[in-house]
């Protein structure tokens, strides 16, 4: 049975990319379970989705624990605990990132002893083309496997997204078979794994645990805003920036607009940018009456910030 | 006298009470709504939250409030913002708070719980004559769950229960006259994007006693289809096509707040959102297109004809 992980954030296709395998999977012959992790659907944040194939009944169930393959549509996610990317990958298990970075940086990153490989991006994608990278991932993961043939990843994305606009079709089969293509040479890496069945579950060793104080299990949090403790702005992909010369300090303009409670007035009045919170939804960009607030990408904004560092 | 405190954008609050670093989506114009509210009725608050997106504000040990928070089921809100009221009463009545300490209980919750799932238990609670406000985030459907259809879903967009993608063919309910035909203390209407109509009310309402709603329209890039960044922009848009009038009602009263002058067609609000995609592409559905501007001409009809005349 082959079973297949992506992970995402809301917005990239994540789940439609899970559809696009499933089916794929289905016209090979396949039985097949594709799903989404429920859970609250938000841009932005961590999102995963699963398929599994065998070509017999498949009779597990529930989210996927040992991957053949895992899926990474943005590597921002790796070193999120949350998000679960890591979460039982072993030793015959192939982690495919889409990154701007190399392989060998991905292989010292992780220290990981299975096989690593970057799908790096056909086109610098611009924020309207994000859901693409769903479609990318997913023939990507179908040419990993060897079984599937380009003309059945091209029908699946065809079938999974015949309720779109047919520009938008074109452009998603373009990219899919972009993608299938350029993963060519690594055709079939993807072993299946075995079969599981409960019999062979180690049965964990249960500790008691003694029924703690209500104080204890349950204690009440007294202090206020705590929330500012979680760290949103890791969601961001593009950065506000100010530009102070043609800024003219209308803070509750862009303070007033900004839902995340990230836009304060500075000491010289000029709006201060709460990076470690600001979701980057641009609001402010698009309000700001002078257009003094610009977007860019926030891996530039980062890359510019170690440069200053350095020098 | 009270509505003095918001005359300019620049008395708007310039530091939120409301918490950074919640787990609402980008651009989600119900935290906007949200925070905007907050920051006018203060830190003395108490919010009973039915569930819904804006459970996910506080996940212990994480709270964005400076106060407590009650999560209920969908259908129980009022009930919990009630048991709240009395054990203020209580206390207040002991003299083990003072006057100064006493709190607003205030409900909030999604159109799933408000207009469908919790709506006798909020018809309860104005029979009760409960002092409460009732803070009503409408996406037009239930959108932590991925946007499906809910009472409050509008003509003809697309939901994810749509399986024939065909548009959502009722109408949506109209629960700030359903709340007006309970005669409660207050009733508006509001929109995160307007923040300086929805300060004025809510310093209006707060300042009231008895039940009171706030029915905020909260522009949704995931449920809705459109990039976060432009919120605020289909906000303003949904006042000025009029298809969100701002209003408000107080002793026996409904008086709007905006008379959107010209009013734009409402093509020009439906046009950006992917929900309404296929009233565009890939042929225009004029008698579609033509319903959903009929209903606002409708709407505005004897109003625009009463202000022609005054």
């Amino acid at each position: 049975m082959y079973r297949i992980r992506f992970h995402g954030r809301g917005g990239q296709g994540m789940k439609t990319a899970s559809r696009i395998l499933g089916t794929a999977f289905f016209i090979e012959g396949f039985e097949v379970q594709d799903a989404q992790r429920y859970g609250a659907e938000r841009r932005g944040a961590p999102i995963f989705a699963y398929v599994r194939a065998d070509r017999t009944a498949i009779h597990e169930r529930g989210v996927i624990g040992r991957p053949d393959l895992v899926v990474v549509a943005d590597d921002t996610l790796v070193p999120v605990s949350a998000a679960g990317v890591m979460q039982g990958i072993g030793p015959d298990t192939v982690l495919l990132i889409d990154s701007a970075e190399s392989e060998k940086t991905w292989r010292e990153r992780l220290n990981l002893q299975g096989p690593i490989l970057v799908l790096p991006r056909l086109i610098p994608l611009e924020p309207s083309e994000m859901a693409y990278v769903g479609t990318e991932c997913a023939a990507a993961a179908a040419c990993l496997t060897g079984i599937i043939s380009l003309a059945s990843v091209r029908q699946a994305v065809q079938q999974e997204l015949a309720y779109m606009k047919a520009g938008v079709v074109d452009r998603n089969v373009e990219i899919a078979s972009g993608a299938f293509a350029r993963m060519a040479a690594h055709s079939g890496i993807v072993q299946e794994g075995g079969t599981t069945s409960h019999h062979d579950r180690t049965v964990p060793s249960w500790v008691d645990l003694p029924a703690d104080d209500i104080g204890e299990s349950s204690p009440a949090i007294y202090g206020a805003a705590t929330s500012v403790a979680v760290r949103t702005g890791l969601w961001r992909s593009m950065r506000p920036v100010v530009d102070t010369s043609r800024c003219n300090r209308c803070t509750w303009i862009c303070g007033s607009f900004c839902p995340d409670s990230a836009i304060a007035r500075g000491s010289e009045g000029y709006p201060q940018i709460d990076l470690d919170h600001c979701k980057g939804c641009m609001i402010c960009v698009a309000q700001c009456p002078p257009h003094a607030i610009v977007a860019i990408p926030e891996a530039e904004a980062v890359a510019q910030e170690k440069e200053g560092a350095a020098s | 006298m009270t509505e003095a405190r918001f005359q300019r954008m620049k008395d708007l609050p310039s530091t939120h009470l409301l918490g950074a670093g919640t787990a609402m989506c980008a651009g989600c114009g119900g935290l906007a709504a949200v925070t905007e509210v907050y920051d006018v009725l203060g830190e003395n608050t108490v919010f009973v939250n039915a569930a819904g997106c804006m459970t996910l504000l506080s996940v212990y040990p994480f709270t964005p409030f400076r106060g407590s928070w009650l999560y209920t089921a969908m259908a129980s809100a009022p009930a919990g913002a009630q048991g709240v009221r009395d054990a203020l009463d209580i206390l207040r009545a002991k003299g083990r708070i003072t006057p100064e300490e006493d709190l607003q209980v205030v409900v909030l919750s999604g159109d799933g719980a408000a207009g469908g799932i919790g709506l006798s238990a909020t018809s309860a609670a104005i029979d009760r004559g409960l002092d409460f406000i009732y803070l009503c985030y409408d996406n037009e459907g239930y959108g932590n769950t991925g946007q499906q259809t809910s009472s409050a879903t509008p003509h003809g967009a697309l939901t994810a229960t749509d399986a024939l993608r065909s548009g959502f063919a009722g109408w949506k309910k109209d629960l700030f006259a359903i709340w007006v035909a309970n005669k409660p203390a207050y009733a508006a209407t509001v929109i995160g994007g307007e923040p300086l109509d929805l300060a004025r009310k809510l310093e209006k309402a707060r300042s009231m006693d008895g039940p009171r709603m706030i029915l905020a329209l909260a522009p949704c890039p995931a449920g809705w289809g459109y990039d976060p960044e432009h919120s605020v922009e289909i906000a303003r848009l949904a006042v000025k096509t009029g298809i969100w009038p701002l209003k408000e009602y107080a002793d026996g009263e409904t008086v709007h707040t905006r008379l959107p002058h010209p009013r734009q067609p409402v093509e020009n609000y439906l046009k950006l959102q992917g929900r309404f995609a296929h009233l565009f592409e890939p042929a225009r559905d004029e008698p579609r297109l033509k319903e959903i501007q009929d209903a606002v001409d409708a709407y505005w009809a004897p109003l625009e004809a009463e202000h022609a005349g005054g």
